[in-house]
């Protein structure tokens, strides 16, 4: 029988690192929703934010949340520059394209990462890594607090851009609507490179910020793509509040069937939610339906 | 006697919108038939509850004295009733050749027979000359004549034809109107949706024949525009 | 026609004859460019000809393998026959699958994202299955036994690769000229105007995702006699699609020859360099992926057809 405080540790787990897989999936449902991409690179730009900040660390001695300074804007220009080279000249493709093209991307970030740095994992210990205060009945680790409360802020923050500033309710426009938003006078080129970017950073910041408790390797970029997939699904393909629900429901499954089942079938069962999903309800657990 | 197509008491609703309140109206073999309107009257979505793309919400659709309500478009078209696209679905990756050649193959098993019967119908749309280009290179006119010739080439009993003059000039009207007179003449039946009236009233007009008027076969959503006119002729 | 006939006849001579010069090593490269171009051609009977992008073939890739394994080691059946048992527990599983997923109208982007998630599944499940030894995976032991498709030498590996590929390039041949492929390729292009020329278009997807499966399958059953050792972490992962997508989109999808192009291509250099005696192989493994991966994008973006558009062009 496992205990009741371990059963609210892991929730406190799930709580936090669904935090974090909201603020990636909402970075890939911003992007899909506004250019209809299928952004398969996402999880591989969350592994490069993980790398620079671990070299920002490793070389600089930055600790990784001043480092956001540095990577923030420096995934910003490494999303405008992919939408310049590549994603602008696929837009009009049809999806297979779309898919073939960021695996494309993908490959492109995992070589370079195996090639320049070799396929060790590797990790930092800061000063807060291991540590944690007690609460009760559980221990609150900092780094992953910390972590979880960046990504809400950023959630929160990028929540307020899209409502209330212009160029916010312009990437809603086109995201519902692109033709409609062309003759309301939007310049729909622009938001796209806007949005592209914008979820490259939101992929980069949710990098940093689990530098302090995760270990990067090329290949851990997987893992997040796959999550974001199916946090993007569960909330409705598009859709900005459902990405937040749906990471923080994907958070405590995975925290939950790591207790009760074995970690391995975790992703199985997380997949089986997928599929049960897309097959009754395309447009989310939490979306609504289109007529 | 049973007509070849009967609609009857056909309705069709789309969230608030009534796009079809109870339409009744048939086509005969060897006829033309008519049906004009204001946008959004709901003559496509009529196209679209006889094709099998809708279930009506009410009514039923028979053709060649069959209960076709519900069935799937392609078995539809395997009885006999093909349809155009009001905007020109084109494979955009075939040529127009492959295209009509997929429409043959309804009626014709082998590759080979599908190929002179696609070659015979783009002869007679006059698209023989573009046999090799791809769908996508079209023009709008070649567009719609790929429509109609996909359409003849399944081999119906009744042709289902949206607005194929539309956007067409003057002289292209002349041949269009033409064209489908001969296919008439080679014993299928036309629904014809068209906003060039004048298109509709020529095809009619040519046997004298009154239009038998098939009120209320359409009605818009306001009821402003209650009982549709729609210029009928027997061939 | 005639022309092509020849060229055909020709190529076949020269590959049937590479065993006579090449050593081991680059037999090896040829092999494995030989085995993607057959599971290139495969996927290509979906993805390509009926536009069905299904992300989840390893899952039919994984069924063949484990299929011809398992039939081997516990009932003693050879994997000659064994391989076909394996396709058609493929198939069904594919139609099946195609089945449930049309029910539900799951199209485009969901359609990729469905399979991509019943691969996934698969590979949990077979993870936690200890009958077919979890993720510790299958050895088959290496010795010569013609009968049972286990031989020691490289020579007659290639000559099976090279006859799967042979025959599913005829297949794909078969396939353009039947009624079944003109009802994928409408199929691919335009459901809707698919259906209104009188195709069955549930029917058509259902029928491509059950061949396409089953044809994959094939493929499994010879990794595992090829490389005498079958997991999840081998071929249940997204690698075997992978390599199916990579070839198939580089060369040309839609195409017969197309896919053979671009695995031959991708995996047989790839497998070509790994295999020459550089200082430094990984980098250069490492880097070949890298520079393929650009190529990759750039032949999507400038030729979105693949290679084989560029023959055609001048043709
Ligand atoms: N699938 C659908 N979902 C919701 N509304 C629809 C759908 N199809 C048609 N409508 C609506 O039903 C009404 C009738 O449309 P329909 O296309 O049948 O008109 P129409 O008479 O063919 O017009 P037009 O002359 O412009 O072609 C329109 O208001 C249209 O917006
Ligand atoms: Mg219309």
């Amino acid at each position: 029988m496992i205990g009741l405080d371990v059963v609210v540790q892991a929730l406190l787990s799930g709580l936090f690192m669904g935090s974090v897989y909201a603020l990636i999936a909402i970075g890939f449902t911003l992007v899909f929703g506004v250019t209809d991409i299928v952004n398969f690179a996402h999880g591989h730009l969350v592994m490069a934010a993980m790398f620079v900040t671990y070299f920002l660390f490793k070389t600089a001695h930055l600790d990784p949340y001043l480092s956001l300074v540095v990577v923030l804007p420096l995934f910003f220009g490494v999303g405008a520059l992919l939408y310049v080279l590549v994603i602008q000249r696929i837009v009009e493709a049809p999806h297979s394209a779309h898919m073939m093209v960021t695996l494309g991307l993908l490959l492109v970030f995992e070589n370079l990462a195996n090639l320049f740095f070799g396929g060790d994992l590797r990790g930092i210990t800061t000063k807060y890594t291991t540590s944690s205060f007690v609460m009760g009945p559980v221990a609150v680790p900092l780094a992953r607090l910390g972590a979880a409360v960046v990504s809400l802020l950023a959630v929160a923050v990028l929540g307020v851009f899209l409502a209330r500033t212009t160029l916010g309710k312009a990437i809603r426009a086109s995201a519902n609507n692109r033709e409609g938003a062309a003759l309301v006078g939007v310049n729909v080129p622009r938001v796209y490179l806007v949005s592209f970017s914008l979820g490259t950073m939101a992929a980069a910041l949710a990098g940093a910020v689990i530098v302090p408790f995760s270990l990067v390797s090329p290949f851990v970029g997987h893992e997040f793509i796959l999550k974001a997939f199916v946090i993007a699904v569960l909330g409705g393909l598009g859709s900005v509040p459902g990405a937040l629900a749906g990471g923080l429901l994907i958070g405590f499954v995975e925290a939950l069937s790591s207790l009760y089942i074995s970690a391995s079938l975790g992703n199985a069962i997380v997949f089986a939610i997928l599929i049960a999903v897309l097959l009754y309800r395309p447009w989310g657990i939490f979306g609504q339906a289109k007529v | 006697m049973s007509a070849l197509l009967a609609v009857r008491g056909v309705s069709k609703r789309f969230g608030g919108l009534q796009a079809l309140s109870n339409v009744t109206f048939g086509v005969d073999h060897r006829e033309i038939v008519g049906i004009i309107g204001p946008n959004g009257a709901g003559k496509t979505t009529l196209f679209n509850v006889i094709t099998g793309v809708y279930a009506p919400d009410l009514g039923r659709v028979e053709l060649r004295g069959m209960d076709v309500t519900g069935w799937a478009p392609h078995r539809i078209c395997r009885l006999g009733a093909a349809r155009t696209f009001q905007i020109g679905k084109p494979f955009a990756a075939l040529s127009v050749l492959q295209t009509v050649r997929i429409g043959a193959l309804n009626r014709i098993d082998s590759m080979a027979g599908a190929t002179a019967r696609a070659l015979e119908v783009l002869e007679l749309v006059g698209l023989a000359g573009k046999r090799d280009d791809l769908g996508r290179h079209l023009t709008v006119i070649e567009r719609k004549r790929l429509e109609l010739a996909r359409a003849l080439a399944t081999g119906p009993a009744l042709l289902l034809l949206d607005e194929v003059a539309a956007g067409l000039r003057p002289n292209e009207i002349q041949e269009m109107i033409a064209l489908v007179r001969r296919i008439a003449a080679g014993g299928v039946s036309v629904l014809i949706i068209e906003h060039v009236l004048e298109a509709v009233m020529r095809l009619s007009a040519r046997r004298g024949v009154p239009g038998r008027g098939l009120h209320a076969c359409l009605k818009s959503r306001a009821s402003r525009w209650r009982t549709a006119t729609c210029a009928c002729s027997t061939t | 026609m005639k022309g092509r006939l020849a060229v055909g006849v020709v190529a076949l001579g020269v590959a049937a004859a590479v065993p006579l010069v090449a050593g081991q090593h680059l037999l090896t490269a040829f092999i494995v460019a030989l085995h993607a171009a057959y599971m290139a051609l495969a996927w290509n009977v979906a993805a390509g000809y009926a536009g069905q992008f299904s992300l989840g073939h390893s899952l039919f890739y994984g069924i063949g393998a484990y299929a011809s394994t398992m039939l081997y080691l516990k009932l003693g059946l050879t994997p000659w026959v064994g391989m076909f048992a394996g396709a058609a527990l493929a198939g069904v599983v594919g139609v099946l699958l195609a089945l449930g997923v049309y029910r539900y109208n799951v199209r485009g982007i969901f359609f990729a994202l469905v399979t991509l998630g019943a691969a996934e599944v698969a590979k949990g499940l077979a993870d936690n299955w200890h009958w077919i030894k979890g993720p510790v995976g299958i050895l088959l032991t290496m010795k010569a036994a013609p009968a049972e498709f286990f031989f020691l030498r490289r020579e007659p590996y290639y000559y099976v690769a090279l006859a799967m590929v042979v025959a599913m390039v005829a297949i794909s041949l078969v396939l353009e000229r039947s009624r079944l492929g003109q009802h994928f390729l409408a199929v691919r292009e335009d459901e809707a105007a698919a259906e209104a020329s009188g195709v069955d278009t549930h029917r058509a997807k259902t029928v491509a995702i059950g061949l396409s499966a089953a044809l994959t399958a094939f493929a499994g059953s010879f990794y595992a006699q090829f490389y005498l050792y079958v997991s999840p972490e081998t071929v249940l992962t997204f690698e075997p699609q992978l390599t199916m997508m990579l070839g198939t989109m580089v060369g040309g999808a839609g195409t017969a020859l197309g896919p053979v192009l671009g695995s031959v291509l991708f995996s047989g250099l790839g497998e070509a360099l790994r295999n020459l005696p550089f200082e430094n192989t990984r980098q250069v493994v490492i880097g070949s992926k890298l520079v393929y991966a650009i190529l990759l994008i750039v032949i999507l973006i400038y030729l979105p057809g693949g290679l084989i558009t560029l023959g055609r062009r001048r043709a």
